[in-house]
């Protein structure tokens, strides 16, 4: 039997993997990843796992509006709200929106 | 009544004007500026009121209790284990959502607040209206709007500090989701129990009962790793039954729900009179992020700076050392002869101080107007917007956009620079970006810089400086690269950054930012040429007989080194140069202090050096070799001593190698081969050390 000493570490590393970020799907396939929106163009986020966009703004109903998306760059402009970020693409895709 | 001394921590979301306020209430000159992360650890002051003394401390900017970058880690340790008696919490009325956010937390921590709201002005401008009474009567907090930058009416406040000193914590609470709430009370119940049977952890003393819930609800593992399993386990079930029902993680869940609570706060008491998306800054924005404007906006900024800095200066700068030199050199000189001083008096007060005067003055125009760019690039906003158009090329070189910051930073000076790393989340790029700030020649190098200039190349001094920073830039791009194909090979970390609203740039604040520095470095490096000039010819002076011949320390230190620098075009008899450069690690200014002491006629140094080509060698040395003493303080301080000593070593080899090349290739002989030949050798030992680093995974990627 593992004593407490060794079944804490243990179980912090099972509850990392459990915990990992679930990227968002989804289901009828009227959503897109954030990184797909346009410039210019509206949507409100669907789902988004990420607590630092989150905790940014970026919580689920809120209406987000691209402000620069270039192809084959590494980042994107958002407004969200009162606030403008520069978004790196691989947390964009993560956020799930629908545009309106 | 509270406490003797009270401490008073300000926190806020980051670039919201804690740093404008803390400087208002302590008379202190922090640096501000307008993109979020200038202030990155904690800074202490106080003010004293009515004979009593008040602690402040200004902390970095965080967007939530839960830190993911050192700054961020800063901030949230004070907050929550530190005690503050009063917390002001700086909000940014035009933007009023997402930093209640923080606010909420602090409530829920139960540290006793007062709500300072900043920006109204951009609020006004961005067309928001706030009932504060109304937000007031909701939260149940003093709050106190204000304008930061303008003058603003203290006694009020020292008032609202008083009075909230005295108050019990804020009463507003969150309403979860009613299935959260009911979990939350579990939870509660389960740590009742847990109080009766167990020792309650000491790290929890001090923290309301209903924070520690909602952190083990976010399995926040410094609390999770104080349960014993069992308990831990039962919190767990908890925690799976609610992000059953919300098909969440529990985290996001919370964080959701607080800005629901949020969302209708603001709504009853805020109103937007304009259309989103429609504010000064994006107008602005709209043709400098844009995708065909971007770039073009960009280069024409960055040249803009470089024109100012450079050019701007070129007339200032001769007229001033003419000047100094007529005034101190000739007249006061004269007048000291006149006065039958004697001749080492009249020397050192006229000559070589007045000289080294001279040399100050003749470097504070060019600096001025770096300072003065600088302040216009960090107050105006724009400094964010170039971070993310900069990215593209960031990106090559294996750094993340937003490292493009400290860089520029680093033209002021390599500490700060240093500590800006701080903002980045990965350590990788933490030091990396480290690595790199050396290259962006600093303040300090430029009196060195403009006094071998204006030497070597009389008609183009300008150029010459001009070319020299470029040169740095682009072997800090070489260098990146090469440390990006052996030590770092992975991907730069990800990141969000906020672009923060434009300001237009106040006559006053660049002025009295530019001044505050412009003052302290003058002060400095003044201090430091001026000693070293009078160092070096006390040193001199103070000669002794070895093997039967006259000599003195400096002659020493600086002949048993001079060999090493023999292949980059230091002649023999030009050992000053030596010890120039080995006072330059102390500090980057001494260069100057050192030749001026050595050469006081300033117009032998070209003969000494034996010509241009050694010149420039020795220049392209000086912007290359190893950073000052603070800098590697600093690294030591940042990243350990591993590398500090990284740095040392490999820009002083990289520094000697191609100063080497560059002088061997322009003086051109039979014997140049042997020393290109040395510096291919280094190339390879160079770029095959790096490698053999980066196989035994020396950062952690
Ligand atoms: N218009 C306006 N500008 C303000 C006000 N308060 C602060 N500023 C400006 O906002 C910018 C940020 O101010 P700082 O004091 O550096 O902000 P900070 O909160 O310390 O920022 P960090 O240290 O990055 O977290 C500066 O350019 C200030 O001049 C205000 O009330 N109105
Ligand atoms: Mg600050």
């Amino acid at each position: 039997m593992l004593s407490n000493r060794n079944t804490n570490p243990l179980r912090n590393l099972g509850r990392h993997f459990r915990r990992r970020r679930k990227a968002c799907h989804c289901k009828a396939g009227d959503c897109i990843g954030l990184d797909g929106l346009q410039s210019g163009r509206e949507a409100l986020v669907t789902c988004n796992n990420d607590i630092k966009t989150i905790e940014r703004g970026l919580y689920h109903g809120k209406k987000v509006m691209s402000q620069r998306n270039v192809a084959g760059e590494p980042n994107i402009v958002v407004a969200v709200g009162d606030s403008r970020y520069v978004l790196d693409r691989r947390i964009a895709r993560m956020i799930r929106v629908r545009l309106v | 009544m509270s406490t003797q001394n009270p401490v008073i921590a300000l926190a806020g979301n980051p670039n919201v004007g804690k740093t404008t306020l803390f400087n208002a209430i302590t008379g202190a000159h922090q640096t501000v500026g307008n993109w979020p992360g200038v202030t990155v650890e904690r800074k202490e002051g106080y003010f004293i009121r009515e004979g009593k003394r008040y602690e402040v401390v200004d902390l970095p900017g965080i967007y939530s209790l839960a830190a993911a970058s050192p700054d961020e880690k800063v901030a949230r340790d004070f907050l929550t284990h530190s005690k503050p008696d009063l917390v002001i919490n700086i909000v940014d009325a035009s933007n009023l959502e997402r930093n209640l956010y923080l606010t909420l937390q602090l409530m829920e921590l139960k540290v006793p607040l007062l709500i300072v709201f900043s920006m109204l002005d951009i609020a006004a401008q961005n067309g928001i209206e706030i009932d504060f009474d109304h937000l007031k009567s909701h939260l149940e907090c003093p709050v106190r709007p204000l304008v930061l930058t303008k003058r603003f009416d203290a006694g009020q406040l020292f008032h609202d500090i008083e009075s909230a000193l005295d108050r019990e914590p804020c009463g507003a609470t969150v309403r979860y989701d009613e299935i959260v709430e009911k979990h939350l009370e579990n939870i509660s119940a389960l740590l009742d129990e847990y109080k009766k049977e167990k020792a309650w952890p000491e790290a929890w003393n001090e923290i309301p009962q209903k924070w520690t819930v909602l952190k083990l609800m976010e399995r926040d593992p410094l609390f999770h790793k104080e349960l014993p399993f069992e308990w831990s386990e039962a919190v767990e079930k908890e925690i799976r039954a609610v992000e059953t029902h919300r098909n969440q993680s529990s985290a996001t869940a919370l964080a959701d729900d607080r800005y629901g609570y949020i969302r209708g706060l603001v709504k009853d008491v805020a109103q937007h009179k304009t259309e989103a998306g429609s504010t000064f800054s994006d107008k602005i924005d709209r043709v400098v992020l844009s995708g065909v404007w971007g770039l073009p906006v960009f280069f024409v900024v960055m040249y803009l700076v470089f024109l100012l800095s450079v050019r701007a200066s070129e007339p200032i700068m001769g007229w001033l050392e003419d000047g100094i030199t007529w005034l101190m050199v000739d007249q006061f000189g004269a007048l000291l002869r006149g006065w039958h001083f004697p001749e080492w008096i009249s020397y050192l007060l006229s000559d070589a101080l007045g000289g080294g005067l001279a040399t100050i003055a003749s470097f504070i125009p060019p600096i001025f107007f770096i300072f003065l760019s600088l302040s216009i690039l960090e107050d105006s906003g724009y400094l964010a917007r170039a971070a993310f158009i900069a990215d593209k090329f960031m990106r090559r070189v294996g750094l993340p956009g937003k490292a493009f910051i400290p860089l520029v930073v680093g033209f002021g000076c390599t500490v700060p620079a240093i500590m800006a790393t701080r903002t980045l989340e990965s350590r990788r790029d933490r030091i990396f970006a480290s690595l790199l700030t050396p290259f962006m020649s600093c303040g300090a190098k430029l009196p060195v810089y403009t006094y071998l200039s204006i030497l070597f190349f009389p008609k183009h001094a300008d150029l010459a400086i001009f070319g020299l920073y470029l040169f740095g830039i682009v072997m800090g791009m070489v260098f990146a690269l090469l440390l990006r194909k052996t030590l770092f090979k992975t991907d730069p970390g990800n990141f969000v950054m906020e672009l923060p609203a434009y300001h237009m740039p106040t006559f006053n604040a660049i002025g009295l930012h530019t001044w505050h520095r412009l003052r302290e470095f003058i002060l400095r490096a003044g201090k430091v040429i001026l000693l070293v000039i009078v160092a070096v010819n006390i040193l001199q002076g103070l000669s002794f007989t070895l093997n039967g011949q006259e000599t003195n320390v400096l002659e020493i230190a600086g002949k048993a080194v001079t060999p090493l620098l023999r292949p980059m075009g230091v002649p023999h008899d030009n050992w000053g140069a030596s010890v120039a450069l080995i006072s330059g690690v102390f500090a980057k200014e001494a260069v100057v202090g050192v030749l001026e002491g050595f050469y006081p006629d300033s117009s032998a140094i070209p003969g000494a050096f034996g010509g241009t080509a050694s010149g420039i060698a020795f220049l392209i040395f000086v912007l290359l070799y190893s950073p000052c003493a603070a800098t590697l303080a600093a690294l030591l301080k940042e990243h350990g001593w591993r590398w500090s000593l990284f740095s040392f070593f490999y820009l002083t080899l990289l520094a000697w190698i191609v100063a080497t090349v560059v002088y061997q290739i322009m003086t051109f002989n039979a014997g140049s081969w042997l020393w290109l030949g040395v510096s291919a050798a280094l190339v390879l030992l160079f770029i095959g050390s790096l490698n053999l680093m980066g196989k035994k995974n020396v950062v952690e990627s």
